[in-house]
């Protein structure tokens, strides 16, 4: 497994954890989940960053000379696909959520929305690029 | 369905059984996509193909062929 298709697991693993312990969170936080949710918010950037380069340093160490190298062709291709992808992902759902913001929901609502929206993106970004780097294993 | 082939496989073993590793530092790619090139689930760029074929000393289309499958 390359460099890159580990920490596209690293990504895919740990943006699906943390933002699965907010959103449930968020969901089960009832009617003062406004104040809560910046601070789960933050705390869960926060968390999400220091998953992500402790287990991206670890993945460096065994493999050095891939993480300096920088991203060859194909490599840049498979990244390009994914975040094709992504985007109409982004784009599907901001149009959803556009069309059921017309039902007047609570602000915080939309926001958590559009969140879940881009964190789902996001997601999909690192599956397809693991999709992609088996596929032409 | 068209596809790409190519010799890297044979044309390794006949210098000296160089490694994916070897050739893909030569040419600035990895080894997966050495390994990926050689098993034809990727076609490299025309920059890559030449440097491919410039690492065994042979002309483009000794290295890589052209398939149109009926």
């Amino acid at each position: 497994m390359s460099f890159r298709e580990k920490t596209a697991w690293i990504s895919l693993i740990s943006m699906s954890a943390i933002y699965a312990i907010y959103f449930w969170s968020a969901i089960h936080s009832g009617p003062h989940f406004g104040t809560l949710h910046l601070g789960g918010l933050l705390e869960t950037v926060i968390a999400l960053v220091i998953v992500q380069v402790a287990l991206t340093i670890v993945v460096s160490i065994f493999s050095p000379k891939e993480a300096k190298a920088p991203r060859d062709e194909r490599e840049k291709l498979i990244d390009l696909k994914a975040t094709r992808t992504a985007y109409a992902g982004l784009a599907t759902g901001i149009a959803f959520a556009c069309f059921f913001g017309g039902f007047n929901p609570p602000i915080v609502f939309n926001a958590n929305a559009l969140l879940f929206i881009l964190v789902v993106s996001e997601i999909l970004r690192s599956a397809c690029q693991i999709i992609q780097y088996r596929r032409s294993a | 369905m068209a596809t790409i082939r190519n010799e890297i496989r044979r044309l390794r073993f006949e210098h000296g059984e160089m490694t994916q590793q070897e050739l893909a530092e030569k040419i600035n790619v990895t080894r997966q996509t050495v390994n990926a090139i050689e098993l034809g689930k990727y076609s490299p760029s025309l920059e890559a193909a030449f440097r491919i074929a410039a690492v065994f000393g042979k002309p483009l289309e000794s290295v890589f062929h052209y398939c149109e499958d009926e």
